[in-house]
């Protein structure tokens, strides 16, 4: 039986207006279309997930999106005085760094939102230990600092000061 | 304009030629990889440039998302099969 | 409205300017992704904010903020794709000698 769920209608909604911009017309076929196959799609890929779709780590996530772009842009100003200097001073580590976050989908985030951000790679994840290339001290500051991962704790409401 | 659009397509062009020259060049097989991914970022780039000058974004943009889709699909095949395999 | 198009269009050429240098001078894999990963998220952003300034409000911005999200969200994965490729054969990061 078909239960339409929030989750569903949202993701609906998002692959709809994704629709709308790359086709360009307002014909009545076209869009009946668009709003059939984006509705397909978005029931095939819901429900699987193993942490559930939650309102508010959405609208977090809007918050924490422009915040990771500042520092994105922080550290490209930094790589790109490094790549210019003449000495190319570069101290090249690798960072095994232990998460304490919980759901799948925070990790996810954090791993995405390291290797964004030039400057660090991430290259492995175990369960909650994560293998990161940084290419100098400052640019892992973030991450060893653990700024990066309390960011992430807001979003998705998890606890990370206990233990 | 046009003649400022032309300019940056040279330009995005002799930069492919740069990221050629790791693909052909690249001591271990993940630079060459690199190479192509970074010579696709460029031909995304180039692509919506062509529909600016040409005044058909709306036509080249499709082509460039295509594009980008296809060079996720072979850049996760290729990395996914140097991992099996196992070797430098 | 074209002046802050060439301005963000310089911008963005510059910081690919600087990542294919980056590309020649650093000395391993693991590195140079640090360097493409320059040009994916300054350089296309400014380039194509700025393709996207030119065209005014219209449809066509939309699209390119499509191109744009796309770009975002699947070189990530490519990098780290490559990078645990590389990591899991064996390779190990470049070390400058200490003296």
């Amino acid at each position: 039986m078909l239960k339409v769920t929030m989750e569903m209608l949202l993701k609906t909604a998002a692959l709809f207006i994704i629709w709308l911009i790359l086709s360009g017309t307002s014909h009545p076929f076209n869009v009946g279309l668009g709003l059939v196959a984006s509705f397909v799609v978005a029931w095939l890929n819901s429900g699987h997930a193993d942490s559930p779709f939650r309102l508010v780590p959405a609208l977090r996530m809007l918050w924490y999106l422009p915040w990771l772009f500042g520092r994105i842009v922080q550290s490209s100003l930094h790589l790109t005085a490094l790549i210019l200097h003449p000495a190319l001073p570069i101290a090249p580590t690798l960072i095994y760094y232990r998460t304490r976050l919980q759901s799948q989908a925070a990790i996810v985030l954090l791993g995405n939102s390291i290797t964004l951000t030039p400057g660090t790679i991430t290259g492995e994840v175990n369960e909650q230990e994560l293998v990161v290339h940084a290419l100098d001290e400052e640019s892992g500051h973030d991450l060893t600092t653990r700024r990066l991962e309390q960011k992430i704790a807001h979003v998705f409401q998890e606890q990370t000061s206990s233990e | 304009m046009k003649f400022f659009f032309l300019f940056v397509l040279i330009a995005l062009a002799v930069l492919i030629l740069v990221y050629l020259y790791r693909v052909v060049q690249g001591p271990t097989i993940y630079d060459r990889v690199l190479g192509l991914n970074g010579i696709s970022t460029k031909a995304i780039i180039l692509l919506v440039l062509i529909g600016t000058v040409y005044e058909r974004v709306d036509m080249f943009v499709d082509i460039s998302t295509g594009y980008a889709l296809l060079n996720l699909v072979g850049a996760l095949a290729i990395a996914k099969f140097l991992e099996q395999r196992g070797s430098v | 409205m074209s002046a802050l198009a060439i301005a963000l269009i310089l911008a963005g050429l510059f910081f690919l300017v600087v990542a294919a240098i980056g590309m020649l001078r650093l000395p391993d894999v693991f590195t140079r992704c640090h360097a493409l990963s320059l040009t994916d998220s300054l350089g296309a952003f400014l380039v194509l904010a700025g393709l996207a300034v030119y065209q005014g409000f219209s449809l066509n911005l939309l699209k390119i903020l499509v191109v744009l999200m796309l770009i975002y969200l699947l070189n990530p994965v490519i990098a780290h794709a490559t990078i645990r490729a590389a990591l899991r054969s064996g390779l190990r990061p470049w070390r400058r000698e200490s003296p």
